[in-house]
């Protein structure tokens, strides 16, 4: 076993080495960062860095955040978890993409989809100014549905790949939906058993400082002070450590999205055979928007929406309307939605991660994306020694402040292409006042062309051009080429692109099974390693 | 589809198998189940690969005739021409039917095997072939030797997930990556064909080489590899077909 206590003044006389990773807190964000850091950093061995994780027994978790991006894959990949365990115990599901629904004007028919796979021929040639130009003479074809297949897997209910597939393959782009509270218990699990850290169930009650002003250990209740060079901050909304005890401050963005509750439920599903969606499912509402997750047995439903726009009340009515039946109202939790960020994740020997540093509204899924991009980034670069740690806290500070502006901007792209008018929450997100300087010059250059690639040239880009491309036009936005039409000088590539589209969909929707189906063979056999 | 139905000797005491038809039913199959037990008869002529169970997503054994679906190459002139055949196509037109039943004395459950036959099989026959049954309702050795092949099959379903398991836990499974071109400049991919990847074989520890071989899983696994070489026999049988 490693010692969990190491002094700190040897460690000075070590030039500061960095032996001893402390995590506190233990939700997801906990288990994977610590995960990550043990699987690159060899915590299973004695040559390896210890990584701790101290959890309260008593504080629960706060379970947010059952959709996912494609990152996932490579995550759970890093961490040495089978993906046929994963499905089986998570209650995880496939997910596609978002449909967004009744965005746009709120009609029945208004939907569009952000599907996960690039439109045709993207890395070759991006045809959007050509869907433009035909979209002009024939108009209301959905831009998602010509340029991409995925919309059509979706609508028909089919899963991203065959029980043939070997695990984490995909023969369509996926992520998944999964129950958050399952999810943490699982990776414990694999925490534990399999990565070498070492676990403490206790209660930090106090934070001692060393004379440089970094944190030296974390008194606890029951297993005394327990020492580490860096302590890494998933504590959640109490921030315990950047929030409370570095007094970081918080960045509200609340003047940019202005959503600020949720009332989640759960619902079961109609019977064992019913369809389960593999794509996450946002439909507007009169002051926010209703986020419908299918998992395998159940489904996760939750009304996010201003507080400013519509009373508790009114809000629980919305979301009974559209659960139906089954909604109980007893049953409904709610959450505060505190929309922002610290001003800064690092702060000395100290880096936050999940909602300790932060939260947004779960629109495009970015609260666990931004835990795993955090994890990865600690673990590939842990500084060796403490002298280096400064360094590597301004990058990440840098790579991060940059990532959240960046989801922040997305965001708001969704509702300032709204044409909706039934209630001010609407009209008030489309008041410039509200968008930022960054989000209002990208429009003013897709007036006349489309999202390319060149509007995003970091290393630290969490969407793609592409992205931008399917929330605008799938949202009607028209890019006004008729000053450029010199520049659609390939029309033979696009309908090419066009053409191979349209046989993928019929490809596609022919050979994949059900995404019901697919999970239960998963149950049932599994997928094997290659 | 097979009409199957569970043998007796009242309904099949006068019915004849003429088992030089059992072949017919392999004429359309480019891919044919294989036991590990007879994996040096086939490896003779024919590639021994694994695939997976399209509806299971599992790993099987299956001996490989041709290179798309249906063809089968070494069906010529309404004749299997190969020196041996794949115990899965001598077993026509029987099979095995499983079924749980209730042991009422002792409240467990039991599995029956039932031999059942394919009543469309074209070895059924009135003329030609052996009897399953005497005048007096015995079995025929023929009918005995159709169980004593039955159950040689059953037994491998056993062998055959032992190799399978061994071969996933050591890791030593790698897909088949070839593209060939025929002799009429026809392009195909091999897709959804696994084998054994030698260099990981070479790098098996003393401990895991033991326990295959204590497992007698030494023979199938070199067999299976040795094997891979009659793709080229296959492709060139392809050749002379696309010639004539």
């Amino acid at each position: 076993m490693h010692s969990t206590q190491t002094n700190i003044n040897d460690n000075l006389s070590k030039n500061g080495a960095i032996e001893t990773v402390v995590v506190v807190g233990g939700g997801i964000a906990g288990w994977l960062t610590a995960g990550r850091v043990a699987a690159r950093h060899k915590s299973h061995t004695t040559e390896g860095i210890n990584v701790v994780l101290v959890e309260s027994p008593t504080i629960p978790a706060v379970g947010v955040g059952e959709g996912t991006w494609p990152t996932m894959r490579s995550t759970l990949i890093a961490l040495g978890i089978s993906e046929t365990d994963f499905i089986r115990e998570c209650d995880a599901s496939f997910k596609q993409g978002a449909k967004f629904a009744k965005w746009v004007d709120g009609t029945d028919n208004d939907f569009y989809y952000h599907p996960l796979v690039l439109p045709q021929g993207f890395a070759k040639g991006d045809i959007a100014a050509y869907w433009l130009a035909k979209d002009q003479k024939s108009c209301g074809n959905s831009f998602s549905n010509d340029v991409c297949f995925q919309e059509a897997i979706c609508e028909k209910g089919l899963a991203p790949k065959t029980i043939r597939t070997p695990e984490f393959d995909a023969i369509v782009n996926y992520a998944y939906h999964l129950d958050s509270v399952k999810f943490a218990i699982f990776l414990q699990k694999h925490c534990t058993e399999k990565l070498g850290i070492t676990h403490i169930l206790d209660n930090v009650e106090k934070i001692n400082t060393a004379g440089n002003g970094d944190i030296a250990s974390v008194s606890t209740k029951n297993n005394g002070d327990i020492c580490g060079e860096l302590f890494i901050d998933c504590t959640g909304f109490s921030s315990l450590l950047l929030g409370k005890h570095y007094q970081v401050p918080f960045k509200s963005c609340k003047d940019i999205l202005f959503i600020d509750t949720a009332l989640a439920i759960q619902v079961p599903y109609e019977d064992e055979e019913s369809p389960i969606a593999s794509h996450t499912i946002s439909t507007g509402q009169e002051a926010g928007w209703i986020w419908d997750i299918g998992l395998q047995h159940r489904r996760g439903v939750g009304y996010v929406y201003s507080s400013k726009y519509s009373s508790e009340q009114q809000a629980r009515e919305i979301l009974a309307q559209y659960v139906g039946t089954k909604f109980d109202n007893a049953k409904v939790r709610k959450i505060p939605i505190n929309s922002g960020h610290r001003e800064k994740f690092w702060q000395k020997n100290c880096v936050a991660v999940g909602l300790s540093a932060g939260f947004l509204e779960p629109l495009e899924a970015s609260a666990l994306v931004l835990v795993e991009l955090s994890a990865q980034m600690i673990a590939e670069q842990l500084p060796t020694t403490r002298r280096s740690m400064d360094i590597v806290a301004k990058r990440f500070n840098d790579t991060f402040l940059y990532r959240w502006d960046k989801i922040i901007d997305f965001l708001k792209l969704h509702y300032i292409l709204s044409k909706r008018v039934d209630n001010r929450f609407w009209s008030d997100n489309r008041d410039p006042k509200s968008i930022p300087q960054s989000l209002k010059d990208l429009m003013e250059l897709w007036q006349y062309r489309s999202p390319a690639d060149h509007d995003f040239t970091s290393n630290n880009e969490v969407f793609p051009a592409a992205s931008y491309q399917y929330i605008l036009y799938g949202m009607g936005f028209k890019t006004d080429y008729s000053h450029a039409f010199h520049l659609l000088d390939d029309w033979q590539y696009a309908e090419q692109q066009f053409a191979q589209n349209e046989k993928m969909t019929q490809t596609m929707t022919s050979t994949l099974p059900s995404n019901r189906e697919l999970l239960n063979k998963i149950k049932q056999y599994g997928f094997s390693r290659l | 589809m097979a009409n199957l139905v569970a043998v007796d000797n009242k309904n099949h005491k006068h019915i004849k198998i003429n088992n030089t038809l059992a072949e017919t039913h392999g004429k359309n199959l480019h891919l044919i189940p294989a036991i590990v037990a007879e994996f040096t008869n086939l490896a003779v002529q024919y590639p021994i690969l694994l695939t997976k169970n399209g509806d299971t997503g599992q790993f099987v054994c299956a001996a490989m005739l041709g290179f798309e679906s249906g063809e089968n190459l070494f069906w010529q002139n309404e004749q299997w021409q190969g020196i041996y055949l794949p115990l899965q196509i001598q077993r026509q037109p029987f099979f095995i039917s499983t079924t749980p039943v209730k042991n009422t004395t002792q409240e467990t459950e039991n599995t029956e095997h039932l031999v059942c036959i394919d009543l469309d099989s074209p070895t059924i026959s009135t003329s030609d072939g052996e009897f399953l049954f005497t005048e007096k309702g015995a079995e025929t050795d023929y009918f005995s030797q159709v169980k004593y092949r039955l159950s040689q099959i059953m037994q491998g379903e056993i062998d055959n997930q032992q190799l399978i398991d061994q071969l996933q836990e050591m890791a030593l499974l790698q897909p088949v990556a070839l593209e060939i071109t025929f002799i009429n400049q026809q392009k195909t991919r091999l897709n959804g064909l696994y084998t054994i990847d030698k260099d990981k074989m070479a790098t098996l520890s003393p401990e895991q080489v033991s326990k295959l071989h204590q497992l007698g899983l030494l023979l199938p696994i070199y067999t299976m590899i040795a094997s891979l070489g009659q793709i080229y026999s296959l492709i060139d049988k392809k050749n002379m077909q696309l010639k004539s």
